[in-house]
């Protein structure tokens, strides 16, 4: 009786083996997969309908060190092919045209996609099949570019960190933490586009340098990607400043000061440590190099019920006094530390005040998240919504004051007073 | 309709000519009638001497008595200058007319049978029997000396800090073992006679105030209701005895440390001896008994602890390691580490194999290097090991049959296995992990998921003499809560209730 | 032997009770909540769970006051032969077909989320596979079974919802009272039925050691059931936005598919074998109890080995709806609104009936409730 259960499980066990050895449904093998990296999203010129997708495939060989992996270095790091297709679900049968193996979106690390496309009605649509899709996760970036995608991908050759999923991961994370770019995650960017209050603020980036503004000596904090001036050997590709999204087109871009000025306003995503240069109060000639940090929440007080609504917001920050040029002694002296302190105050609120102006005339909505914060107010949705944050925002009374704490002084506080040497 | 036809295959009897042996079996009923020299006759038959040669009949004269008489003893496995010195000299050198033999003989155990079917048994076990003329009866005198081992170190479980000793293949070397560490008056001793043509001797051991009767009961029955010829040693006899002979699990726990024994009677449980085993069975083994060792108690709290922990990493690994692998890598690529997931496909680009299948080669290596390790001769061994485990892995990753990670993963779930000690759970794991592999390569986590349950539930509902695998985890009992980790000694108060012991708690 | 007697103490009894109720907040019943209370939907398991309160206090009053009977002898007690066969029937009606379409609903999770190449009939037939075969392991061994796992599978879920909170902003919360208090209340009392598994849990009454452990494991366990789905829903919220949250199917699967620790981007495979378990002792529960209910039905005392036969029949009925995903979305949203007056009727009547026949006075001196 039980032999010939065992018997039975044998077979059973056979059965199983070819189940295996046939290999199905699934089952993919890593080393047969086309791992794509970077998708990049383009208008197509000649249909409305179409887009023209790139992909930015990388090749696990290059950079590994293990055995059998076989003549890595005789292969480029990675693959860009493309192509006219209808989104950019169907288009991974299209690419085996070309590309041997089966695309995969499961190291999809970002979203390229190009302004013109970024500021066409139909992008979102495309966007989100994202969604639908099951490789593609809700925590990969958008990358907005200047020029088409696919000259971008082409021209982004990073020199030493050659794994491209390697160098996007590194370059949004410093960016972000420098507070150059904005995170810009596909999560974020649904998110705001379907509670339909804030602007999205997603990463810009280009691989033209722009000659016309070469001539101009520009203030580096006031450009965005491809004005600034980089020399050497390098890769040519630049990511600085934000791209603006309201309601899912893209309306306009932020520079580099503008950016940070946007998340020291923000009241949840906040920078580690922002270095800039603040006019010294005492001398117009000279910059100080100071080193930004938020020192603690933003503070809110909201006034929504009244006939004008009006938001006070104070955002209390650190700052490190990092080179001081005018050799003004003021880490000695508490009068000229007031001063210094009063000047900065005013500086950034000033700049404050300017960008938030413009988002209320310009864009009719703010890129700061506030809309989270006033949600806070009201006690249904129904309020919220006939409140209707969109359009009562260019209307509210905004004001803005920075609460200055003044760091260290740099590891040595004192200065070498420049012009007692030159005597 | 195949089931039939199997059935029909196995149920048949094979037809193999059978010698009637009534005449034999009709001889031994005879009894004994004080003619000395039939009953000779008998026992020469029976022993077929001469052709015997280590049977032997010493014919004596008493003197005392002026009869003739005869020692009838196996030399073998009798102590030779005991017989020469208590019994031969005092019986030739006696006098007296009217002393018993029982005052005569310095022996320190006498007993008396009248039949040849009883006399029988005492002699194959090394007793020697005095027959006399005119006397209806045998004198059988204890003398027993099987040669054996002298107690040695443990070898298979062995220990850092904890006695050394191990049990040996003789009973009563071993039931001193355990006597040497409980020395109490309730402590039973057990003897039946199991098996029909080798009589083979069981020994049951347990403390009579602690042992649950009905376990005891079960045991006993369980035991005489065996028909069988032969049971050599306990490894068959467990076989034997276990309530599921199928299952992929041990239910009965084979140890050959006596403080393991000794520390497992103390909490109730029962434990076998058998002669020719250098070890005991102790039941009713639950799952945890196998996973743990008996150095877990003996390190301090913390140390005792961090073994466990360790082991059931290690187990974990085991179970797991090529499994996960071989699913995450053909069903889940997306969940590793980009930079991880590229070296692997960097390394499998010219592999020929289905990942699935070149896991299966490697293990199926690893294992035959294991097999192979065990059973060269010992000189070998070191040098199966280094050419199995270098050169070979070596090898194929160069000739591209394996990857380098496969290699690691692998060798990690191999060197993991060692660290379950008890062979049979070692065993079970092993051959576990090799389901674990199919499931993960036909549905991937999903199917582990699947199998990790079916598992659990196979665990939860298999049974050791009545008590639940995986008690006291769950069910819960009264227990020293001695599971996965084991507690400070003063909080281990309680005796495990699943085998209800008459007192529960420890003092 | 006599230690099997196959009952169950209280610590596998509410193991059970919350793995077959609390796994519901990694299906699509959040999603069913979220599509009309919107942001305020983590209110609805409290509202839910405190007007459980009056059922389940009103069964308990009944059945304890009956020893070792389980709800299906006290309503064949109370209502004799044909209204108790009708009872038991619609009872069984609801729990089979809640069997299907669950199943059906967490194979289509399996299929669309983690397996989209593999065929439906496949995992469901393993789904159903492993069920059939813990069902027939008998009731015993369910139990233990779910206290073995339980603290893994709470551990992982505690970790993806701790990891999702930090990565969340808790601001998505307000307005905090979402449609408004008065819609609140309705739609979460018309969901009442997400806890109507407690009405089931009656029926193995007879299974658990002492009807004193029986009485606290239902309080206990509703107690960590409505603070668990609670803090669930809360942080989908805070992890998505109620605009978000409610255009996802599967909440709990786009969170384990977004949490990241570390280096490990992709966690979601981490926390998958936990769900899955969880998933089927949930199901060997509801078989087992569909079973039951079918065994009494048709007089077949081993119940048991009905079992795979009637997993058979659901692997059939539940792969045949098309596009699965939405289709028992609704069934699944209708069948939460039939069952809920039963969840309310059922034991008030029950409860009417007792105290007419006058079973419930002379117990009153022994039991204290």
């Amino acid at each position: 009786m039980t032999k010939q259960k065992s018997l039975f499980k044998m077979l059973c066990l056979l059965s199983f083996l070819l189940l295996l050895l046939s290999g199905c449904w699934d089952q993919k093998e890593v080393e047969k997969m086309a791992y794509v990296v970077a998708i990049g999203l383009d208008q197509d010129e000649e249909d409305e309908n179409r887009v023209k997708i790139t992909y930015l495939i990388s090749n696990p060989e290059v950079g590994s060190l293990a055995q059998g992996g076989g003549a890595a270095g005789e292969e480029p790091p990675r693959e860009i092919i493309s192509f006219t297709a209808d989104d950019f679900i169907t288009s991974r049968n299209l690419a085996n045209t070309v590309v041997a193996k089966e695309i995969t979106y499961d190291l999809l690390r970002i979203l390229v996609v190009s302004e013109d496309f970024a500021k066409n009605k139909k992008f979102l649509r495309w966007l989100y099949d994202a969604t639908k899709e099951r490789e593609i996760r809700r925590d990969i970036k958008i990358l907005v570019t200047k020029e088409q995608t696919s000259s971008f991908m082409i021209d982004n050759q990073p020199l030493l960190e050659t794994r491209p999923h390697e160098y996007f991961e590194m370059l949004f994370n410093r960016g972000k933490k420098a507070g150059m770019v904005p995170s810009s995650d596909l999560l974020t960017f649904f998110r705001i586009t379907e509670a339909d209050a804030d602007l999205f603020a997603a990463a810009y980036g280009t691989a033209q340098q722009n000659d016309n503004s070469s001539g101009k000596n520009k203030d580096p904090e006031q450009a965005i990607a491809g004005e600034l001036q980089y020399g050497g050997e390098t890769n040519t590709v630049q990511y600085a400043g934000s791209a603006l999204f309201k309601e899912g087109i893209m309306i306009d871009t932020l520079t580099i000061e503008e950016t940070r000025l946007m998340f020291l306003l923000h009241p949840t995503e906040n920078p580690v440590a922002i270095l800039t240069n603040l006019p010294d109060p005492f001398n117009e000639e000279y910059q100080i190099a100071t080193r930004i940090r938020p020192n603690g929440q933003v503070k809110f007080d909201m006034n929504l019920k009244k006939e004008t609504p009006s938001i006070d917001v104070t955002v209390p920050v650190i700052i490190e006094v990092l080179t001081n040029h005018s050799g003004t002694n003021f880490a000695k002296d508490s009068e000229k530390r007031i001063k210094l302190k009063e000047s900065f105050e005013d500086r950034i609120t000033k700049k404050f005040e300017e960008l938030i102006k413009k988002t209320q005339d310009e864009y009719g909505t703010e890129p700061f998240g506030w809309s989270l914060v006033a949600r806070k107010e009201f006690l249904r949705i129904s309020d919220w919504e006939s409140f209707d944050w969109m359009k009562t925002y260019p209307d509210i009374e905004i004001n803005v004051s920075t609460e200055v704490r003044l760091g260290n002084f740099g590891r040595q506080g004192e200065m070498l007073n420049i012009k007692d040497v030159r005597d | 309709m195949l089931k039939k036809l199997l059935k029909k295959v196995y149920s048949k009897k094979p037809n193999v000519p059978e010698k009637s042996s009534t005449e034999d079996i009709l001889r031994k009923e005879i009894q004994l009638d004080g003619n000395l020299e039939q009953t000779l006759g008998f026992f020469k038959e029976i022993y077929s001497y001469p052709d015997n040669q280590d049977f032997v009949i010493r014919n004596i004269h008493i003197n005392g008595m002026s009869k003739k008489a005869a020692l009838i003893y196996i030399w073998t496995i009798t102590d030779v200058t005991l017989i020469d010195q208590h019994i031969l000299t005092p019986l030739i050198r006696n006098n007296s007319t009217s002393s018993k033999i029982e005052d005569i003989v310095s022996i320190q155990s006498v007993d008396t049978k009248n039949v040849i079917k009883d006399i029988l048994p005492e002699i194959n076990k090394g007793s020697a029997a005095l027959i006399i003329e005119g006397d209806p009866q045998a004198y059988l005198f204890s003398v027993t000396n099987f040669e054996g081992r002298g107690v040695e170190k443990s070898e298979n479980e062995t220990v850092v800090k904890g006695p050394k000793e191990a049990f040996t293949e003789k009973s009563s070397t071993n039931i001193s073992l355990i006597r040497k560490k409980i020395k109490n008056e309730n402590l039973v001793v057990e003897s039946l006679t199991i098996t029909e043509r080798s009589k083979n001797d069981l020994f049951i051991i347990y403390e009579k105030d602690l042992a649950n009767e009905k376990l005891v009961e079960n045991v006993r029955e369980r035991v005489n209701s065996l028909q069988v010829d032969a049971i050599q040693n306990l490894s068959l006899l467990e076989q034997h005895i276990e309530e599921r002979k199928f299952s992929i699990f041990p239910t009965v726990l084979y140890t050959e440390r006596p403080d393991r024994a000794a520390s497992f009677i103390e909490d109730g449980y029962i434990v076998l001896i058998m002669d020719n085993s250098p070890a005991c069975l102790v039941l009713p083994a639950t799952f945890w008994s196998f996973y743990h060792s008996s150095e877990d108690h003996y390190l301090r709290f913390h140390y005792g602890n961090f073994t466990r922990l360790l082991r059931i990493i290690a187990l974990f690994i085991t179970l797991f390691t090529s499994a996960i692998y071989v699913g995450v890598v053909t069903y889940h690529a997306e969940m590793i580490p980009p930079d991880l997931l590229l070296a692997i496909a960097a390394t499998r680009e010219r592999v020929p194999f289905p990942a699935a299948i070149e896991v299966i080669i490697m293990e199926l290596a690893f294992e035959l290097i294991r097999e192979a390790g065990l059973r060269v001769p010992s000189p070998i061994g070191p040098t199966i090991g280094i050419v199995g485990a270098l050169i070979l892995g070596q090898a194929a990753v160069q000739a591209n049959i394996v990857s380098p990670i496969v290699v690691i993963v692998v060798a990690l779930g191999g060197l993991s296995s060692f660290a379950v000690g008890d062979i049979s759970m070692n065993f079970s794991i092993r051959l576990t992990r090799f389901l674990f592999l199919l499931v993960a390569s036909l549905f991937g986590i999903y199917g582990m998921a699947a199998l990790f349950t079916f598992g659990i539930f196979y665990l939860v509902s298999l049974k050791s003499f009545g008590v639940p695998y995986l008690a006291p985890l769950t069910p819960k009992y009264v227990s020293s809560g001695d599971t996965i980790f084991r507690r400070v000694l003063q909080y281990e108060m309680y005796r495990p209730g699943y085998v209800k012991p008459k007192d529960i708690k420890k003092k | 032997m006599e230690q099997s007697k196959g009952k169950i103490g209280i610590k596998e009894f509410i193991a059970l009770t919350i793995l077959m109720t609390g796994t519901k907040l990694a299906d699509d019943t959040p999603a069913i909540i979220y599509e009309e209370l919107q942001n305020a939907g983590w209110i609805a398991p409290l509202i839910v769970g405190a007007l459980s309160i009056i059922p389940i206090a009103l069964l308990i009053r009944v059945v304890t006051s009956y020893q070792d009977k389980g709800l299906i002898q006290v309503i064949d007690h109370l209502f004799g032969r044909f209204i108790g066969f009708l009872i038991i029937f619609i009872l069984w009606g609801i729990s089979f077909f809640a069997l299907i379409i669950d199943t059906a609903i967490y194979t289509d999770i399996i299929g669309t989320m983690y397996y989209s190449r593999t065929p439906t009939i496949a995992i469901y037939a393993l789904l159903m596979a492993v069920c059939a075969y813990g069902g027939k392991k008998g009731f015993e061994q369910i139990g233990s079974i779910s206290w073995a796992v339980l603290p893994y599978i709470k551990v992982s879920v505690l970790i993806a919802l701790v990891l999702s909170f930090f990565q969340g902003q808790t601001s998505y919360l307000f307005p905090i009272l979402g449609p408004g208090e008065w819609e609140v209340i309705k739609e979460s009392s018309l969901k009442l039925s997400i806890f109507g598994d407690f009405i089931f849990i009656f029926i193995l009454v007879p299974f658990i050691k002492s009807t004193k452990d029986f009485n606290r494991g239902v309080w206990i366990s509703l107690c960590i059931i409505v603070a668990e789905v609670t803090l669930a829903m809360m942080i989908y919220v805070v992890m998505f936005d109620y605009q978000s949250v409610m255009m996802l199917n599967y909440p709990y699967h786009e969170l384990i598919r977004t949490v990241q620790l570390g280096f490990l981007t992709n966690m979601e495979t981490f926390f998958f074998p936990f769900w899955l378990i969880a998933s089927f002792v949930r199901f060997t529960v509801y078989m087992y109890i569909a079973a039951m209910l079918f065994g009494r039905l048709f007089k077949i005392k081993e119940f048991e080995y009905a079992i795979p036969a009637l997993a058979t029949l659901v692997v059939f009925v539940g792969s045949i709806p098309e596009s699965p995903t939405q289709s028992i979305f609704e069934i699944r949203a209708r069948l939460i609104d039939v069952s809920t007056p039963i969840y309310i009727i059922l034991p008030l009547l029950i409860w009417i009936v007792a105290k007419f026949k006058g079973d419930l006075k002379h117990d009153k001196a022994k039991e204290s409730i």
